[in-house]
């Protein structure tokens, strides 16, 4: 990484030795590509982005940065513990800073990727319906107003083995030791 | 649609109905009160923006502000550059090779890498490998280190928009290797601690050290160690026990009773 040139706005005095942060760049495909955005630091002055982008990147920015705080939601926080009674943990996270630059030279993000094989987007698309079916069939919650229809047939069928004697009635569904049922798959 | 029209009135909803696409087919019966009605939805009367008569508003005299007296501007209002609106008909941008943003960005210029590009890295670099480095080596790896969390941490952000409500894999890649990078930072900066406490121990032991002289100008030619000539018998083994054992010290004074011998006899 070759030392940066002579920066071509006022410099200070103050050295700074191994900072600790990110600053990471974000897409916007509505600027123009003579714009980049980043999120910086709460903490991050204009100065302190163009004066790092100039050292770090040997970036050329034109004369005026934007920026602006954005206030996170007030969410909930993890229940580590679901069977224990908690309170909800309602907090707000900290707030992100983004900062957006003109550049000298436009920048055009590369496209995307036509295909998400590699990252098995598909994958977990397919699981998580999977997931939301599999939840239906259990049943669902107690107050569920539909049932699906793929269980009121079944029921329908063990309905008519009871009634017409092929299968007989047992306390606890028959439940055995293995967990099987009266009506084993 | 003409400004002056709304959505609403009966000639836009037969040029609606009535396009070229459909053959000659009239109106269902039961939209036919649609054309019958003349007048808009609306009884207020549509307000078009009023032609603002004043010339120098937002001119000022104190600025200095508007054109000359006979200044002419290349452009006229009738003969405005358009924006190109639709994104495929937009130029194409040359992007240069050594922009500063690529950075940002997988070495093979990609977007966002995949799992497996996130997952061929090595370990973090150990304490006792970086303990051999001097400085400039340590200042220029710890930049390469924030480089690196800055474009694993753009990496994610696109790759989190990308995955949408689902989501895509790579997050457990890119955890192990910012965590890799971290520990090489973490050990940098034990070394430096480490380096910086072994000068500190040296300084105050120079500043007690009769031998060291720590204001020695040594690229003046002066000697920062003077070691004293006491002669060859300089090395003593003694030790703080010596004052007790030595024969030749008198008895030591013996230890003064706190309690009073006035004390004892009342009791």
């Amino acid at each position: 990484m070759a030392m940066a040139a002579a920066a071509p706005f006022k410099v200070g005095m103050k050295e700074i030795y191994l900072p600790n942060f990110t600053v990471c760049l974000k897409h916007t495909p509505s600027q123009p590509p003579t714009s980049a955005s980043f999120l910086v630091p709460l903490w991050f002055s204009k100065l302190d982005l163009r004066d790092y982008l100039h050292n770090v990147y040997s970036l050329a920015i034109g004369p005026t940065i934007r920026s602006y705080v954005q206030q996170s939601r007030i969410r909930q926080g993890q229940v580590k513990d679901p069977a224990r009674p908690q309170y909800k943990r309602w907090h707000r996270p900290r707030a992100t800073k983004r900062m957006t630059v003109e550049l000298e030279r436009p920048f055009v993000w590369p496209a995307e990727p036509e295909d998400f094989k590699p990252w098995n987007k598909e994958e977990n698309k397919m699981a998580d319906q999977e997931q939301s079916a599999m939840q239906e069939r259990l049943g669902g919650t107690k107050d569920a107003l539909t049932i699906p229809t793929e269980r009121r047939v079944k029921m329908r069928e063990q309905a008519k083995a009871l009634l017409e004697g092929r299968e007989r009635w047992r306390p606890g569904g028959g439940r055995g030791v293995e967990g099987i049922g009266m009506f084993s798959r | 649609m003409p400004p002056n029209m709304h959505c609403t009135q009966s000639s836009h909803l037969l040029t609606a109905l009535l396009t070229p696409t459909r053959t000659t087919t009239s109106p269902p019966a039961f939209l036919l009160p649609a054309f019958a009605q003349t007048s808009p939805f609306s009884s207020s009367t549509p307000c078009s923006a009023r032609k603002d008569h004043n010339r120098n508003r937002g001119v000022s005299a104190l600025r200095h502000t508007g054109l000359g007296k006979n200044q002419r501007l290349s452009v006229r209002l009738s003969n405005l550059p358009q924006p190109v609106l639709d994104p495929l008909r937009r130029s194409v941008v040359k992007v240069d090779e050594n922009h500063g943003l690529w950075g940002f960005f997988p070495k093979e210029r990609t977007r966002i890498s995949t799992p497996e590009e996130s997952n061929m890295h090595g370990r973090a670099w150990t304490v006792q490998e970086l303990r051999g480095k001097d400085w400039d080596d340590l200042h220029r790896l710890w930049w390469v280190c924030v480089r690196e969390k800055n474009r694993i941490a753009t990496t994610e952000v696109e790759r989190k928009r990308l995955g949408g409500r689902f989501g895509m894999y790579g997050d457990h890649e890119s955890g192990q290797r910012v965590a890799e990078v971290k520990g090489t930072m973490r050990c940098i900066k034990f070394v430096l601690t480490e380096r910086w406490y072994a000068w500190e121990n040296a300084r105050e032991a120079g500043m007690e050290d009769p031998e060291v002289d720590l204001y020695a100008d040594v690229e003046g030619g002066e000697r920062a160690y003077l070691p004293q000539e006491e002669g060859e018998e300089t090395l003593s083994l003694g030790s703080e026990d010596d004052a007790r054992t030595d024969p030749t010290q008198r008895l030591p004074p013996p230890v003064e009773s706190t309690v009073s011998s006035e004390a004892r006899v009342r009791v």
